[in-house]
């Protein structure tokens, strides 16, 4: 009698998107796979929970990388190939920036006209005239460095080849999307300021932010708009779970895994709190580098120099705060009539806010989501479900004890609920039904995640996403030993945490390629 | 290697390449791990609490209330009035858990020499309840237990609730309600608490004499008798009559009682108007006789094949149509995580991989995907037909 097989193919530690694309491509093509997840729900941070029967979003506000059924983006492809079925909605707007300091309200929405134009453009000159051209032309370059980069990611060309077909991705990728935005276009500041409201979706400042994931994150929302899940994201996160055990994944819940067994350099198993060791030629890690390096790796002593210098210098990314409340009238009612606004309580800079993360409390950049107007019949009759997030740095909440957490939390949440009534000329106290918080501590409990991050590693010009990929061969420290998570190559994300699941499939692959 | 460098040798790449090595070759080459975040997580959600009996205290004929303390270097995690905690136990070759509220006050699990919770367990009728009778008959000072709390949502939240609270309780629902007395009274909890409690006679009254003793102005304790007509006080049932005499403009009503109890006062609470969301109910735990629980539908009480599958073993046991998935799991030794055993949890969550069960609608805590992929919480789950589960191996 036993619960595992001697031996597997990949052991994947964690079942959250990354870690069930890794498994599902492996399983796909013809390994044996075990998935262990320490908490009883696949998913990970992509997950809903249920208070006296309403079901109520944990996380996902926008999936970016799917675009419309008959003109299908990375992600909704991959999705397909891997018949993973899931009942997206559309999202209605790109986004609302709200930010009256700077004498900004402006709504835009996602769209690419048949001649090449741009709908937020309009829009956009609607209220700046005399901009439209420029912001169309910024956005083409943001698109031509998506279309490259997502080329690239499948196939490899001389550096001729590049120079010629992949101009506008070579000529900005050492630049960060400040400089190009503020040098290479010509554009009044409050346009730059509206073009800059998605930073928080990378949690970098657009000083520090390389204009490549810029261009990244600008071409696939204008191109293909944002979904959520009919059933929330633990829909989307069943649909996989489902799917992988179809393919023959081994998954299995409340398994934490405690430590991971190496020897002569190479990984050979796991072993789990309950006290299975279980043996593998290959690990993918959802465990960021410095919880495996720093307390994982069994014996302590196969943990290479360069693999702890990796580790400690990696600049930590953005965890979050968020409120989720279900509140007792209809949005309408409520003065609120979009699905995401971004807001502003001072003049909007990407530097500030990002320095505010440092805090606790005091964030001027909130972000709003009302998943009614994407996902009506989600929510009860007569109710708003709204939730209202910050992206504060992991530092902000380090000192926090246990005996203060409820009332850190709660005086949090206090002053963002007093900020956005105040934006709606509502007071929001009045009309809560639900109310839950979620902190850094919170992203801690339910995924273990190092430090509570939720985006992996800062998108900084220095730790590039062209730079990870030119060394990511490199910083295979451990053999056998992959990261999938927002750690690695593409960062955070649930789309992106797909692809790195895919990417790190495709590494295991090469590697068994190797080896034979 | 199938990733690329996609910017080999490219300008402008090579400066953020240079950047990043530099970064990393700067990085410290010793273990500096700490994670001060994960360390808070684990304070407050610890997964075991190893706890031990420091007191065993009759509370009205048919109810006891034990003391824990933290054993052996363990700590107690702060918890919030009204939350429960969950034992692990073992009888008779049956492992199990039970649910039970926090009947003391935060504050006491944080100060003092031996920091400690309470819980107050009823036994009824003797005999009946099958942990609550083993409780009464064998626990004593000096036992220990593997505790897991806290879980559940029926805390006041001052950000959504009125400062005035109603506690409507009946039964041993009274000891949520004494936790918050006590907090409220050492004035760590900012509210103030009028708490209607239902019992036939006098005798039943749980607490009683502690409940008396809490002397603070922001607490009063109302006892609503409905077996003795010479009672000299408030007579009847949790009405709405009753309910409005003690209510303010606006309070929020937490209710907390067995199952009759909450069908009774949502219907009065209706008649007055109050708000969904000025109404808290605690979850009841499981219906006493599924058979009468709404859409049941007509079978014979049965005994049925259940194969579980835990990783690549899968065993055969037996299942009562009568009893929850969980229980059957149980009753044949295999471990499976439980907390609220009501089914609003989700800690039992399986997949039922072929048969047919029955979840009451008041029991069913499921997301939506869950219940369209056949996931269910085995603590609300009761087999129709031969079933196959695969749960967690634990
Ligand atoms: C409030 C909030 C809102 C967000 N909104 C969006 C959004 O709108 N759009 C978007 O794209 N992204 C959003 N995100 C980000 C997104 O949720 C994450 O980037 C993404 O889900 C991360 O996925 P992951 O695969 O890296 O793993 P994670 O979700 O971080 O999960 C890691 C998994 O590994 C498991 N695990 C860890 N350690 C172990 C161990 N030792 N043994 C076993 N298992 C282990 C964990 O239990 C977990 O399941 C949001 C995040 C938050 C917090
Ligand atoms: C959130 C919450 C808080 C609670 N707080 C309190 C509290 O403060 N005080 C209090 O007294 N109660 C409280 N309860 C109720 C408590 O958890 C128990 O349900 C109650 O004490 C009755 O349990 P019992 O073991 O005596 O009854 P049981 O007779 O055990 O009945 C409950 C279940 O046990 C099963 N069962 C019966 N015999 C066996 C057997 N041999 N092997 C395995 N399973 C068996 C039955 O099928 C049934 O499903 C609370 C419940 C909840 C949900
Ligand atoms: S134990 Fe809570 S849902 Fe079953």
């Amino acid at each position: 009698m036993a619960f595992y097989k001697d031996k597997y193919d990949v052991i994947v530690i964690g079942g959250a998107l990354a870690g069930m694309s890794c498994a599902m491509r492996l399983a796909a093509a013809g390994k044996s796979v075990l998935i262990l997840e320490r908490h009883n729900l696949p998913g990970g941070m992509a997950t809903s929970f249920v208070r006296n029967g309403i079901e109520m979003e944990a996380t996902l506000h926008e999936m970016m990388s799917l675009g419309k059924e008959d003109e299908p983006l990375y992600i909704r492809q991959y999705l397909d190939e891997m018949k993973v079925a899931i009942d997206w909605l559309r999202v209605p707007e790109a986004y609302e920036l709200y930010s009256p300091a700077d004498g900004i309200d402006i709504t835009l929405h996602a769209g690419r006209r048949a001649d090449g134009t741009w709908v937020c453009a309009d829009e956009i000159d609607d209220k700046y005239p005399g901009t439209k051209k420029e912001v169309n032309r910024l956005l083409e370059t943001c698109r031509k460095v998506y279309e490259s980069v997502l080329f690239l990611n499948e196939h490899t060309l001389s550096k001729a080849e590049m120079l010629l077909k992949h101009e506008a991705l070579v000529k900005t990728a050492g630049y960060s999307a400040k400089e190009v935005l503020e040098k290479s276009f010509h554009l009044p500041e409050e346009v730059v300021k509206i073009l800059s409201a998605y930073w928080i979706y990378v949690g970098q400042p657009i000083s520090t932010l390389p204009f490549t994931i810029y261009s990244f994150l600008m071409a696939d929302y204008m191109i293909g708009g944002s979904y959520v899940a009919r059933g929330f994201s633990h829909e989307m996160s069943v649909a996989m779970a489902e799917r992988c055990e179809e393919l023959g994944v081994q998954f299995e819940y409340c398994q934490n895994v405690e430590k991971i067994l190496v020897r002569n350099g190479r990984v050979y198993g796991v072993r789990t709190s309950r006290g299975d060791e279980i043996h593998c030629d290959y690990i993918a890690s959802a465990p960021y580098p410095n919880t495996v390096y720093g307390r994982m790796i069994e014996p302590q002593s196969e943990v290479p120099v360069q693999a702890r210098k990796y580790a400690n210098a990696m600049p930590m990314s953005v965890t979050c705060f968020s409120v989720v409340l279900l509140l007792d009238q209809k949005p309408e009612d409520l003065n609120i009539h979009s699905y995401s606004v971004f807001s502003s309580d001072i003049p909007f800079d990407t530097d500030v806010f990002w320095a505010q993360g440092r805090n606790l409390g005091g964030w001027d950049y909130l972000t709003t989501i009302c998943l009614n107007y994407a996902n009506d019949e989600a929510v009860p009759e007569g109710m708003t479900s709204l939730s209202i997030t910050t992206l504060p740095l992991p530092e902000s909440f380090m000192q926090v004890r246990p005996d203060q957490y409820f009332d850190v939390k709660r005086s949090v949440a206090k002053e963002m609920i007093k900020r956005v009534s105040s934006h709606l000329g509502v007071n929001l106290l009045d009309h809560i039904v639900e109310i839950e918080i979620e902190t850094p501590v919170t992203m801690s409990h339910y995924t273990s995640d190092y430090r509570g991050g939720i985006y992996g590693y800062q998108h900084s010009m220095n730790n590039s996403v062209v730079a990870r990929l030119e060394d990511v061969e490199k910083e295979q420290y451990i053999k056998g030993l992959v990261g999938c998570a927002s750690h690695q190559l593409v960062g955070d994300g649930m789309a992106c945490n797909i692809n790195n699941g895919k990417i790190a499939s495709k590494m295991i692959l090469a590697m068994m390629e190797e080896q034979a | 290697m199938k990733v690329n460098g996609f910017l080999k040798d490219v300008t402008g790449a090579s400066r953020v390449t240079k950047a990043r090595r530099e970064l990393i070759e700067h990085g410290d080459p010793n273990n500096i791990y700490s994670d001060p975040i994960r360390e808070t997580a684990k304070e407050l959600h610890p997964e075991v609490t190893k706890v031990r009996v420091i007191d065993v205290k009759d509370v009205s004929p048919t109810a006891r209330k034990y003391r824990f303390a933290a054993d052996l270097g363990d700590i107690l995690p702060p918890f919030m009035c009204g939350q429960y905690c969950s034992l692990d136990l073992e009888i008779d070759g049956t492992v199990t858990t039970r649910p039970y509220s926090i009947c003391s006050a935060p504050f006491e699990a944080r100060e003092g020499a031996e920091p400690f919770f309470e819980l107050t367990i009823r036994n009824g009728r003797p005999g009946e309840g099958f942990v609550s009778s083993w409780f009464y008959e064998n626990v004593k000072e000096g036992d220990t237990f593997k505790a897991h709390l806290p879980f559940g949502q029926f805390y006041y939240e001052p950000l959504r609730d009125s400062k005035h609270i109603v506690g409507l309780a009946g039964g041993s629902g009274i000891t949520p309600f004494y936790s918050m007395a006590k907090e409220i009274a050492h004035g760590t909890m900012d509210a103030d608490l009028t708490i209607l409690y239902g019992s036939v006679s006098t005798k039943d009254i749980i607490l009683k004499e502690e409940l008396e003793a809490i002397d603070c102005d922001r607490v009063r304790l109302i006892n609503v008798i409905s077996g003795d007509e010479d009672y000299d006080g408030e007579k009847g049932f949790l009405s709405a009559d009753i309910i409005k005499k003690y209510s303010s403009e606006d309070s929020t009503y937490f209710v907390c009682g067995p199952l009759a109890m909450y069908h009774f006062v949502r219907g009065e609470l209706e008649k007055l108007n109050v708000p969904a969301r000025r109404i808290r109910m605690e979850t009841f735990g499981a219906p006493r006789d599924i058979t009468k629980a709404e859409g049941y539908p007509e079978i014979k009480p049965a005994l049925f094949a259940l194969h579980v599958i835990r990783g690549i073993q899968e065993d055969l046991v037996q299942a009562s149509s009568l009893e929850p998935i969980a229980v059957a799991l149980e009753r044949a030794g295999i471990k499976n995580n439980t907390r609220c055993r009501s089914g609003s949890c989700g800690f039992c969550r399986c997949k039922l991989v072929k048969g047919e069960v029955f979840v009451p609608a008041e029991g069913d805590g499921r997301r939506r995907a869950d219940k369209e992929n056949n996931y269910i919480h085995a603590c609300s789950a009761y087999p129709l037909s031969e079933c196959t589960v695969k749960i967690p191996i634990v």
